[in-house]
């Protein structure tokens, strides 16, 4: 794996430098295409690890060809760099192949484009610290009974303003630590024939949580991000679930309720990272950007879905 | 005097408006708020909604639905961020309702202050259809605030559908 390589197709010159700038911090080697059919001429040669490319370029018909092929000789991801046209979104993540998508209103978000890359040429992929300053306080709450969701989340809100952060924040924090733990307790709990056995327990109704049943939440606030981190047992989310929950293109006239609460967290936030160790372990961070105002934010939310190497 | 359905409160003022304050989630029980109409009227105000989740959400879209097959008028008033929120990428939680007043955020730029303001929709209605909001003054500094969204994203339950 030390010999593989990052492979960039991105038809802008400048943009093209600067990610390879940033990138070769890795330390590996980086191989650059101006349009997909370069790409496929270059990819016999290479052995990618990562696959960044043009949000563009990702939702041609030639891309599907190339990221299949990317990921047979064995790519572990495809990130799609969104630099405007923020509304086709839905359209990205509907071609089921770009498994992260960063959006950014410069040319390149360095910080997240290299924490990406990190996280999969080291294959370490848990906790929230990665986004957050070094130094960051992370604040830890153990969900032990259902029932105490609504507390915690309650107490969450008002730790985030003692911070200093806007009612709004606050409000974001509580809607996406609610949804990350209701997910936790109700939908993630699976059997050993796959059944989600707790996703249609009231929720209004008590469950006292046994050490696996229990459910982690981690958050901290940098000035930059508040990072709202939940982690369950089991490891039952997988990629295609993920990827087709965040492209629900019926989001504006769906109900409420049930498989709605992961679109709405996307929505929510500024970044939501799925993190899987699949059978073991599920963590969900959501990213919420506390430096800029809204008006100024880029209109559409990042995505990272990463599946722990099998050992 | 105070009702309390899970972690929503509701308060009746005289004119017969319902005040719903605290959490809307699975608990709510929303739906049962149309039996409180008046004369085909159901009005609520809901500046003290401070969380809304998916599950409440659903509860909300029930309770929209249900006005409508009993044919009652809903009129929000004093709608929180959250809802506006809600409203916003939910077309369903819209239902027939009209919306007469609702928050929104503001910045001064002067002193960093940030308010959830409140904005009226009828007075304001043309400059909201334009998408350009009202100035408002910053109450600590005095200095003009800006309104601290993307006018076209908050703005868009105005269009009611």
């Amino acid at each position: 794996m030390r010999d593989s390589s990052i492979l960039i197709v991105h038809p802008d010159r400048k943009t093209q430098r600067t990610v390879q700038r940033i990138l070769g911090a890795t330390g590996r080697r980086i191989d650059v295409a101006d349009e997909l059919e370069q790409a496929a001429r270059i990819l016999p040669h290479i052995t990618p690890l990562l696959v960044v490319i043009d949000a563009a370029l990702a939702t041609t018909p030639a891309a599907d060809a190339l990221l299949a092929s990317a990921q047979r000789k064995g790519a572990r991801a495809c990130l799609a760099l969104l630099g405007g046209a923020f509304d086709h979104v839905p359209r990205i993540i509907g071609t089921g192949a770009v498994t992260n998508l960063l959006v950014h209103p410069m040319p390149v978000l360095a910080e997240e484009l290299m924490i990406s890359a990190q996280k999969l040429v080291r294959d370490d992929l848990f906790g929230a610290e990665k986004y957050l300053l070094w130094g960051t306080e992370l604040e830890i709450a153990m969900v032990t009974r259902a029932s105490q969701r609504a507390q915690i989340v309650s107490q969450l809100a008002e730790a985030v303003r003692a911070r200093g952060q806007s009612a709004r924040v606050a409000s974001m924090a509580m809607l996406l630590a609610d949804e990350l733990i209701s997910n936790a307790v109700h939908n993630a709990p699976v059997d050993a024939s796959g059944t989600h056995y707790r996703r249609e327990t009231a929720r209004d109704g008590e469950l006292e949580l046994d050490e696996r049943h229990q459910v982690r939440l981690r958050w901290g606030v940098d000035a930059r991000y508040l990072a709202i981190e939940v982690n369950d047992r089991f490891g039952s989310m997988n990629r295609e679930t993920i990827v087709r929950s965040l492209g629900k293109s019926d989001m504006r006239e769906s109900g409420g309720g049930a498989g709605m609460g992961m679109t709405l967290c996307y929505r929510s936030c500024d970044h939501l990272v799925f993190n899987l160790a699949p059978g073991k372990r599920t963590e969900i961070i959501a990213l919420v950007d506390v430096r800029h105002p809204p008006a100024e934010r880029v209109p559409a939310s990042s995505y990272n879905v990463f599946v722990e190497r099998a050992s | 005097m105070t009702e309390t359905f899970g972690r929503m409160h509701v308060d009746v003022a005289p004119t017969g408006e319902l005040r719903l304050s605290g959490s809307i989630d699975e608990t709510a029980a929303l739906p049962a708020l149309v039996s409180r109409a008046h004369g085909g009227q159901l009005v609520i105000d809901l500046a003290g909604v401070s969380f809304i989740n998916s599950l409440g959400v659903r509860d909300w879209i029930r309770m929209q639905q249900a006005a409508q097959q009993a044919h009652i008028a809903v009129e929000l008033r004093r709608v929180s961020e959250p809802l506006v929120h809600q409203l916003n990428m939910i077309v369903a939680t819209r239902g027939d309702a009209r919306v007469s007043s609702f928050y929104a955020p503001y910045a001064c730029d002067a002193c960093g202050r940030e308010d959830s303001l409140l904005l009226d929709a009828i007075a304001y209605g043309d400059r909201l259809a334009r998408l350009d909001p009202p100035p408002q003054t910053c109450s600590e500094c005095g200095a003009q605030m800006a309104f601290n969204d993307f006018p076209e994203r908050y703005f868009s339950f105005l269009a009611n559908g």
